[in-house]
């Protein structure tokens, strides 16, 4: 079923001295070794000795030589900076803090966090509690829609869990039929629109159970769930009630903008109100 | 304040009482004979007005259909809180995020789906209006009553049409759905604001500024106010009795939304219309309160005010043959025309334009409500105003069939519908790759497709996991270079080592091609072949026969016991 998985050889973080930009240090440390990968720290301010010398204590505080560390110097607006130098260095995974939301003016706005979601040329690791102590993750969500990035999300969520050791993995399908509720208007009948939701949601399951086979996917316990209603926010929803580790999503396949933050729809709920750690799945170049 | 005297209170319920019976029961009647109900409830109407019992019984009529006094205006007031709630229903239903997403193509289909069945209306209206009105000098603003009422299309006959077609959650459903909705929200402003014109040529007023007060309280209502409701909903949810409290507050705001337009000199109905979509945008709004509301709204309001709609004309005076076929084919051309010139540009193929352009040409309460208004203001006379009822009803029994035929039955149903007999051999292979061979031959040598190519895509498929499933089944697919998927079987008595879960030999090997792009197509066609054998006994009847004509007809009625 097409290319499968994405590997992160290269992760990219900007690195700043806030206690979260320590945590986010030691997380990145944790997927460094996980993945075999190698780091490149992207900072945003003025090469001075002073901020040289900081920047050696921490990043050898988290574990990392500093000497054989790649650090890249940036200027200029922070979210550009970073997603620019991680393009130029083929970074495959951004690592960046976030609130789990943030007040209304920086959301439409667009605060930096949020930028790069969107943004980035690769994919993003969104880390709500980075901690100095990080820990694996054991219940992995992902968000199904049958696309070819869809079909990389599962992948690399899977190679993943593997990688974790994770208890679970759990396919997310959401279907919704806008204007299905009108339809009683002309049957009368709210039973018949709950048999054709029903059918939906068999035909969902069954299609993820055919992909989980399609994909190979055996070495691990794999729940699927249906989810009817608006689209990207009942997946959220669904992982913030069972407490999921990790929710990986494709990214989306048109560039979000300003209007897509007034009527939200699809990934634009998971950026208003970030459910637990985030992975968006982007292909590198897209 | 006075009061209905007895006899006019035992008249007033009289008159809702027969109103609402007859409707419903009609409504009912149409709703068995799969047609939709609204044209039940419109012949309730002719059957109990001047048409037929006005005609055989007018003093019956007269003593429990009154045209004035309180009788009468209580029934026009409740036909008027009838239009209210059902534009509230239609805005509850738009999704703006569906708007966003399907946002293109949606939009492309809806501009060309309204402008062009405009255009002929309006065109027609301007240049030939003695055959519809006495006074060519009001030609402008007929005109544009015309081309307003033939580019709106009518939501619920459409998700209706989808749904039984199964359809609905297909791409090309939901963009008819999206643009539909598009089409809605356009077509309410537009009308609103057609209506500002029409009262303004009146009085002489300026028509820049209704315009600008109509665009500027829909957008805050849409971008502000909807935001305060997505707040208010989950407390009303939560802490207000359910689903009254819920059902209460979203009647009341919209009653408030038509007191506010009505206050600000544009019509109640934009109220109503753009409070129901400020507020059934909200993701906390539940689907069964969504439901309910369209329950109580399509069982009460609805048939009455389609009844009053028959009680108002006699349809057999105003018949004019000649405006009704004007109307059909200005109705039917530009519609089709428009929307499926729409969903071919905005990228779908021929047949699926087509579809989209039947789809779009259900016309319903919207068209009524605007020639409702339009007569009564005097800008319409009665034979155009039957005009539109013929097209309303002729348009949503047409819609369905005509889909049907655009579409044709590949797009509309699923593995059983793609074989025919010659799609079916019964196979001597000995290996599981002459199985394969023999069925990309097959398939190839119909479809005139390069079997080498097809083949090893198949096979590559094959080798990286066999396709051996349970019940003596396996599904040998892959995705390749078509435009529509392809099926073929072969039953082979003796089985072959598809390497099954259940260790059994397959017996039944069907074989899948689908196009490269359709990810989704191909699992559920897969996932409908696997469900299809999941029982057991069904395999067996499949393998117990003898002749390609005997597996299908078997499959169809397997098919048809599962469903």
């Amino acid at each position: 079923m097409g290319n499968m998985g994405i590997p992160f050889k290269k992760i990219g973080l900007a690195i700043t001295f806030s206690p979260t930009g320590k945590a986010l240090l030691y997380e990145a440390g944790r997927l460094v070794k996980l993945f075999a990968a190698e780091i490149v720290l992207i900072h945003n301010g003025e090469k001075t000795l002073e901020a040289e010398t900081k920047l050696a204590e921490l990043i050898e505080s988290a574990g990392f030589n500093f000497s054989s560390v790649n650090i890249e110097w940036v200027k200029g607006d922070i979210a550009d900076t970073i997603i620019n130098k991680a393009v130029e260095k083929n970074v495959d995974l951004l690592l960046v803090g976030a609130l789990e939301k943030e007040n209304i003016i920086k959301y439409y706005s667009g605060s930096v966090a949020r930028k790069i979601m969107r943004q980035a040329g690769c994919s993003v690791l969104v880390l709500t509690s980075p901690s100095e102590t990080p820990v694996s993750f054991k219940k992995f969500c992902v968000s199904v829609d049958y696309s070819m990035q869809s079909e990389n999300a599962i992948k690399t969520a899977y190679d993943l869990a593997m990688l974790e050791k994770a208890e679970k993995l759990i396919l997310i399908r959401e279907i919704q039929a806008p204007g299905l509720a009108m339809t009683v208007q002309d049957s009368g009948s709210m039973r018949e629109v709950e048999l054709a939701r029903q059918t939906w949601a068999k035909e969902e399951k069954d299609k993820m159970e055919m992909l989980i086979k399609e994909m190979n996917l055996t070495e691990i316990d794999i729940e699927t769930h249906c989810l009817y209603g608006k689209e990207g926010y009942e997946a959220n929803k669904f992982v913030e009630q069972i407490n999921g580790d990790i929710f990986v999503v494709p990214a989306p396949q048109k560039k979000l903008k300003l209007f897509d933050r007034i009527f939200q729809h699809d990934f634009e709920f998971t950026l208003k109100q970030i459910p637990c750690p985030v992975l968006i799945i982007r292909n590198p170049g897209k | 304040m006075s009061q209905l005297s007895s006899t006019e209170l035992f008249q007033f319920i009289l008159a809702i009482t027969v109103m609402l019976g007859f409707g419903k029961g009609f409504g009912e009647l149409f709703r068995k004979l799969k047609q939709a109900p609204v044209v039940g409830e419109i012949i309730a109407g002719i059957i109990l007005g001047p048409t037929i019992l006005g005609y055989f019984f007018p003093d019956l009529l007269k003593f429990v259909f009154p045209e004035s006094g309180p009788v009468g205006y209580s029934l026009e007031a409740i036909t008027q809180l009838s239009i209210l709630f059902l534009l509230l229903a239609v805005g509850l239903e738009v999704d703006l995020g569906i708007l966003i997403r399907y946002g293109k193509s949606a939009l492309i289909t809806t501009f060309y789906g309204m402008l062009i069945p405009f255009i002929f209306g309006f065109a027609v209206a301007f240049l030939i209006p003695q055959f519809f009105i006495d006074n060519p000098d009001e030609r402008l603003i007929f005109a544009l009553f015309l081309g307003t009422a033939l580019s709106i299309s009518a939501l619920p006959i459409i998700a209706r049409t989808l749904l039984d077609l199964n359809i609905f959650r297909t791409k090309l459903g939901m963009m008819i759905i999206a643009s539909a909705m598009f089409n809605d929200l356009i077509g309410w402003i537009a009308f609103s604001i057609f209506l500002s014109v029409a009262e303004g040529t009146g009085t002489g007023l300026s028509i820049v500024s209704p315009i600008v007060l109509i665009l500027l309280f829909t957008a805050v209502m849409i971008v502000i106010v909807r935001k305060l409701f997505h707040r208010m909903i989950p407390w009303v949810q939560k802490e207000l009795s359910w689903p009254g409290g819920i059902i209460g507050f979203i009647m009341v705001m919209g009653l408030v939304g038509a007191l506010i337009t009505e206050k600000l000199g544009m019509h109640t109905i934009l109220g109503a219309f753009i409070m129901g979509v400020a507020l059934g945008d909200s993701v906390h709004l539940r689907e069964s309160t969504r439901e309910i509301i369209q329950q109580f709204i399509t069982n009460i309001f609805a048939p009455l005010f389609f009844v009053y709609i028959g009680l108002r004309i006699n349809f057999l005076t105003a018949f004019d043959p000649t405006i009704v076929i004007i109307v059909l084919v200005l109705g039917f051309a530009g519609k089709i025309i428009g929307a499926g010139y729409g969903a071919y540009k905005g990228g779908f193929g021929k047949n699926e334009s087509f579809a989209v352009g039947f789809a779009m040409n259900s016309r319903g309460v919207l068209e009524i409500i605007l020639s409702l208004f339009a007569l009564e203001m005097g800008i319409i006379n009665e034979s155009l105003f039957v005009g539109i009822i013929f097209l309303v009803v002729i348009s949503s029994i047409l819609s369905g069939p005509l889909i049907k035929l655009s579409l044709g039955k590949d797009k509309l149903k699923g593995f059983v519908q793609l074989l025919s007999s010659e799609d079916i051999v019964i196979s001597n292979a000995v290996s599981k790759r002459d199985a394969v061979m023999e069925l990309v031959e097959l398939a190839c040598s119909k479809h005139k497709l390069d079997k080498t190519n097809v083949f090893n895509e198949v096979w590559k498929r094959e080798e990286s996991l066999s396709t051996g499933i349970e019940n003596h089944l396996a599904i040998p697919h892959a995705k390749i270079d078509i435009k529509k998927p392809i099926a073929v079987i072969a039953l082979n008595k003796d089985g072959l080592n598809f390497e099954a879960a259940d260790n059994e030999l397959s017996k039944i090997i069907v074989l899948l091609l689908t196009p490269k792009n359709e990810n989704e197509l191909q699992l559920k066609l897969l996932s409908e072949v696997a469900n299809l054998f999941a029982d057991k006994t069904n395999s067996k009847e499949i393998i117990n026969s003898d002749s390609s004509e005997e597996i299908l007809s078997k499959l169809v009625k397997i098919k048809s016991r599962m469903e």
